[in-house]
């Protein structure tokens, strides 16, 4: 295998520098591990930034979690921040919204913009034109999307209710109803404060259409870099395109897919803007996720010790499932 | 016919993608009447272009814009850099910690930004930043998920490239700027529109860093039109109409780069 | 790299990531140490002005409002010799309350921010406000009794604290009282002249639209105030001391007409936070909404037919006996340096002078706080122009505050949360105010 660009090319002023520099770093190299000065200066850039305003607001937080009272002046409590949350109902509730809301959402963005992104992928018209389209509800404005997706869903004559009617489905209150939908679709077998509201799944709805601009984006950039050869080749040998797409296609992807799964959930169990956009803030038990919990203690309350104790109780939850994710998926991995 | 079917539903899906976009310009051209009453059609019944003459005189757009314009490109070229960097170094390199300072930089994606704000505000205001540009772009020109993104790319690359380039006396640093990066070059491509639009499209920390209009960015331009009483949302819309445009052309732009793969094109032989 | 020596890496990385990793955590208690450490010796340093040079205001970000007050703000530096005052649009009250909120942490503050009762409540929380009874009172830059009565009562009442023994915390900005607006072309098609003064003529009016028209008369946005509000017009009260009184027979009449109202589908919920309902009335829709006095020019705009529609006082359980709800944010101090507080008191003195009130409430709609206004030539011509511009004055003489006790806002979301559940029929009245008096007191004892 030869490369476009070698050492056989002569070199110019900037590779005469880094091949300058990766000689100094070589010989100051010592031991087995004989990358880490190019790491320490490949890595320090980004750890000088991430770790001002990424990593210490993490012990400071943290720190903040112990102390009670308004704006963290209050006396040092400990624990007691943490254990409140255990015993604080809306807490618990939130975390629930949570749940039903990374269930609900992630599965169905990640097929829904594989197949999208596949389709565009292999698309010989508009090729260009679809794609900015596809991607158009991540970038349009929270505000002209909730307003449409509420002229959609709201009040008794919004369109959906008209459009059902038409089916004879009886008319629905959407993002106001804090009843369960399996409530609703059972005919009131269920309780109605089972599972996830008809709220929050049209939240979800919300999501799903805006996340998958997000999605796309990234299959895209992933699809783009699995080679055409490869598939070219497959064809040649009578596969069809199930088998591609199973032995060929997603094997190839899978770096992109498990970059998505572990982005998503960590993306989902922090939404706000869906949520803020679509219920203009207002603190329903039923669409209320855990950000929006630590918004209200934070910023409606001031109680910025306790606000950081459910932080990070939601944090934790996150590298719990992150590390879970890397575990078990990470193996499926397919790295080259 | 097998053609003609994937088209039909990526097109009628489309639609979806579309309207809300196409709903914002329509109403961004009505009286403020029509905006509020009009509901979801995409048809003004006269066309006010004056409206968007109205929207500039609201607020100082020309300099917010050119903020927001600086401090974007700013932060896009800085993530694109220390995402290529960081991102080859997690994934090629072999060195002592490499996996506690990764869980370390992912770790501050499991932070929800409002529990960061307080303690970066301090941290900017004790740096005697406080309306400042460094203020709005320094804090943003690092992140994890660019890193994260970066590396799986470097994972994907078969690694017998390296070696081969090793054989060739390329060291890490060559061999990252003269033939890997332009290897993921998709990749860097989606790592700095994201970059690009996270920055572009950020209200609160601009506002909580920054004093006055010399400062002050689009996104605060949009807040120039909701009132205690009703929201202005002909002016409104014209206003976001003006502030997506950039993201959606430089988008359109980018898009071209996942066309190809570039993988095949950066191998010979 | 030869193949050996790529083996070799692996095997070492692992092990020494393991060695790392304990020092990485001993780093990072470290870190925390010497956090606590520095948290325990915390003194009650004062807070710094964030710009030494002006005396800062944090106001909203509206355009027309945000232009009046800093044309007032240069006519106020004009006769000033002190600190300049100096206007910053710092976003709406959730930005304005964060970015406070960041800023006391940081121990800098401005001179004065916009607030609702209860951030200020908050703020005095943190120290950060500065009492205005010292200004209030003093002999040289105070206000006098007159002016002190020229104030209508409720507009200072609402800035007094009981939880700090009654001091002033704050002054009042921008204020508003809930109104009813009617749709007149609504009204007179089922047969009906004049809007309801009463709550029982105004179910009664309701059930006859509904009648003609087969669709909901009111258009119903789920609000704490708007509920008090009516409380107070049921002749009722909110809170007594810590304790609420959303159990009281005044509450109850006011969920029980929710629940009929509901029941009979006489009136539907908009969507929360927006403004669907003035929508609907501009689209004769509905005959009804009930919104804040501040929405009459916006109102004006959509309905663009000044003879269509109207505002008029709230329906009262006894009309010889009203109220009606005051709300709108206040200006606090915070206690930064004298020379600060002294320019920022000073500023609003010269707000909420006669003249500068009747300037306000022209150019932005909000009520003249003064019983001055009422003699002033251009709030007289104001009036005179269309004859509803002067309902919501009429109503400031009998308004009422809401509580501005800790955990307030709390209890607020609870009280849309026990509406909206009134509302989709999953709790009756009576369930609902028994549940809603439990929730909120516990909220107000826990604090």
């Amino acid at each position: 295998m030869r490369f476009p660009c070698n050492v056989l090319r002569p070199l110019n002023g900037l590779d005469s520098l880094l091949a300058w520099l990766d000689d100094r770093l070589e010989r100051s190299a010592r031991g087995p591990l004989r990358d880490g000065p190019t790491a320490f200066l490949l890595l320090l850039p980004a750890f000088l930034i991430v770790g001002a305003f990424g990593i210490l607001p993490i012990f400071s937080s943290i720190h903040l979690s112990l102390y009670g009272g308004q704006h963290g002046q209050g006396p040092f409590v400990g624990l007691g921040n943490y254990l409140r949350a255990f015993t604080d109902d809306a807490f618990w509730s939130s975390f629930l919204v949570t749940l039903y809301y990374a269930l609900g959402t992630i599965p169905a963005t990640m097929v829904l913009s594989f197949a999208v992104a596949y389709g565009l992928n292999r698309l010989v018209f508009g090729r260009g034109l679809l794609r900015t389209a596809y991607f158009l509800p991540y970038v349009t404005s929270a505000v002209a999307a909730a307003m449409i997706w509420r002229a959609l869903l709201g009040g008794e004559a919004g369109m959906l209710n008209n459009a059902l009617a038409h089916w004879g489905i009886p008319v629905q209150r959407w993002l106001l109803e804090p009843r369960g939908v399996l409530h609703l679709l059972t005919g009131g077998f269920v309780p109605a404060a089972v599972g996830p509201s008809l709220a929050l799944c049209c939240v979800m709805a919300f999501e799903i259409w805006h996340g998958s601009g997000f999605m796309i984006v990234i299959f895209l950039a992933g699809l783009a870099a699995v080679p055409r050869e490869l598939e070219e080749a497959a064809r040649i040998d009578g596969a069809n395109t199930r088998q591609l797409l199973r032995n060929v296609t997603l094997p190839l992807l899978s770096p992109t897919i498990f970059f998505l799964l572990i982005v998503s959930t960590i993306k989902s169990f922090q939404s706000f803007n869906g949520f803020y956009a679509l219920t203009n803030g207002r603190q329903m038990p039923d669409t209320r996720n855990l950000v929006l919990y630590i918004y209200s203690t934070f910023y409606e309350r001031g109680e910025l010790g306790y606000g950081a104790a459910v932080a990070a109780l939601l944090s934790l939850a996150i590298v719990v499932l992150t590390v879970v994710q890397w575990r078990f998926a990470g193996r499926k991995v397919h790295y080259e | 016919m097998k053609r003609v079917v994937p088209h039909l539903l990526l097109i009628t899906g489309a639609a979806f993608t579309l309207w809300p976009f196409v709903w914002m310009i329509s109403t961004s051209l009505e009286t403020l009447r029509e905006a509020s009453t009009g509901g979801v059609g995409v048809w003004p019944e006269s066309w006010h272009w004056e409206n968007y003459v109205l929207t500039f005189r609201a607020a100082p757009f020309a300099r917010y814009f050119a903020n927001s314009l600086g401090v974007a490109f700013v932060v896009t070229a800085a993530v694109i850099l220390t995402g290529l960097m960081a991102g080859y170094a997690f994934a090629r390199l072999r060195f002592c910690g490499r996996s506690v300072l990764f869980a370390l930089i992912l770790g501050t994606m499991m932070i929800p930004f409002e529990v960061t704000l307080i303690p970066n505000f301090v941290l900017i205001s004790r740096l005697g930043w406080y309306n400042t540009y460094a203020a709005l772009t320094v804090p943003w020109c690092a992140n994890a998920f660019s890193i994260f993104l970066v590396r799986q790319a470097f994972l994907g690359l078969p690694g017998d490239y390296f070696e081969a380039a090793r054989i060739d006396g390329c060291g890490h640093l060559r061999f990252l700027f003269r033939i890997a990066a332009p290897l993921v070059k998709p990749t860097l491509v989606t790592v700095g529109l994201f970059a690009f639009l996270g920055s572009y499209n950020s209200l609160l920390w601009p506002l909580v860093v920054t004093a006055d209009d010399t400062m002050r960015v689009v996104q605060v331009g949009l807040m120039a039109f909701s009132g205690d009483a009703g929201v202005r949302v002909h002016l409104l819309m014209c206003a976001s109409t003006i502030v997506i445009l950039p993201t959606v052309a430089l988008y359109f732009v980018a898009q071209k780069y996942f066309v190809e793969s570039a993988l095949g094109a950066g191998i010979k032989g | 790299m030869p193949d050996s020596d790529k083996l070799n890496a692996g095997t070492w990385a692992s092990s020494r990531d393991e060695v790392d990793m304990k020092r990485m955590m001993t780093l990072g208690l470290c870190v925390l140490m010497l956090n606590l450490g520095s948290g325990c010796h915390r003194q009650p340093e004062g807070f710094r002005p964030i710009n030494p040079d002006a005396a800062v205001f944090w106001s909203r970000q509206i355009t027309e409002s945000a232009a009046l007050l800093r044309a007032m703000a240069d006519d106020f530096n004009a006769t000033w010799d002190g600190l300049p005052v100096k206007v910053e649009q710092t976003g709406n009250y959730g930005e304005i309350f964060r970015k406070v909120s960041a800023s006391i942490r940081a121990r800098t503050l401005p001179a004065m921010a916009v607030a609702y009762e209860s951030m200020t409540a908050e703020y005095i929380d943190a120290g950060a406000v500065a009492s205005l009874d010292v200004y209030v009172n003093d002999a040289e830059v105070g206000l006098t009794a007159e002016d002190l009565a020229d104030f209508f009562p409720a507009v200072l009442d609402m800035n007094r604290f009981q939880e700090h023994g009654g001091a002033m915390y704050s002054f009042p900005f921008a204020k508003s009282v809930l109104m009813l607006y009617y749709n007149l072309r609504v009204l007179r098609a089922a047969g009906i002249e004049a809007p309801p003064a009463t709550w029982d003529a105004f179910l009664d009016q309701c059930r006859k639209v509904t009648a003609h028209t087969g669709a909901p008369a009111y258009a119903l946005n789920v609000d704490c105030s708007t509920i008090d509000g009516m409380i107070f017009s049921m002749g009722g009260e909110v809170i007594q001391g810590r304790e609420t009184r959303y159990d009281s027979p005044e509450a109850l009449r006011v969920f029980s007409l929710i629940e009929t109202l509901a029941r009979e589908k006489l009136a539907y919920q908009v969507s929360p936070g927006t403004y669907d309902d003035q929508v609907a009335l501009a689209n004769d829709q509905v005959a009804f909404i009930l919104r804040s006095s501040s929405g009459r020019e916006n109102m004006r705009t959509i309905m663009e037919d000044d003879d269509a529609w109207g505002m008029a006082p709230i329906p009262q359980a006894d009309p010889g006996h009203p109220a009606t709800v005051l709300y709108g944010p206040n200006i606090c101090i915070f206690s930064t340096t004298p020379e600060q507080e002294k320019t920022a008191w000073a500023f609003i003195k010269y707000f909420t002078s006669p003249e500068s009130v009747v300037r306000w409430s022209l150019g932005t709609g909000y009520l003249p706080i003064r019983k001055s206004a009422a003699d002033h030539p251009d709030m007289k011509a104001s009036w005179a122009a269309w004859r509803h511009n002067r309902a919501a004055f009429d109503c400031l003489a009998y308004a009422k505050a809401e509580p501005n006790v800790k955990g307030w806002q709390q209890v607020r979301d609870e009280v849309a949360r026990v509406e909206t559940e009134i509302l989709n029929g999953l709790k009756t009245a009576s369930e609902g105010s028994a549940d809603l008096k439990k929730a909120a007191d516990r909220i107000l004892a826990g604090r």
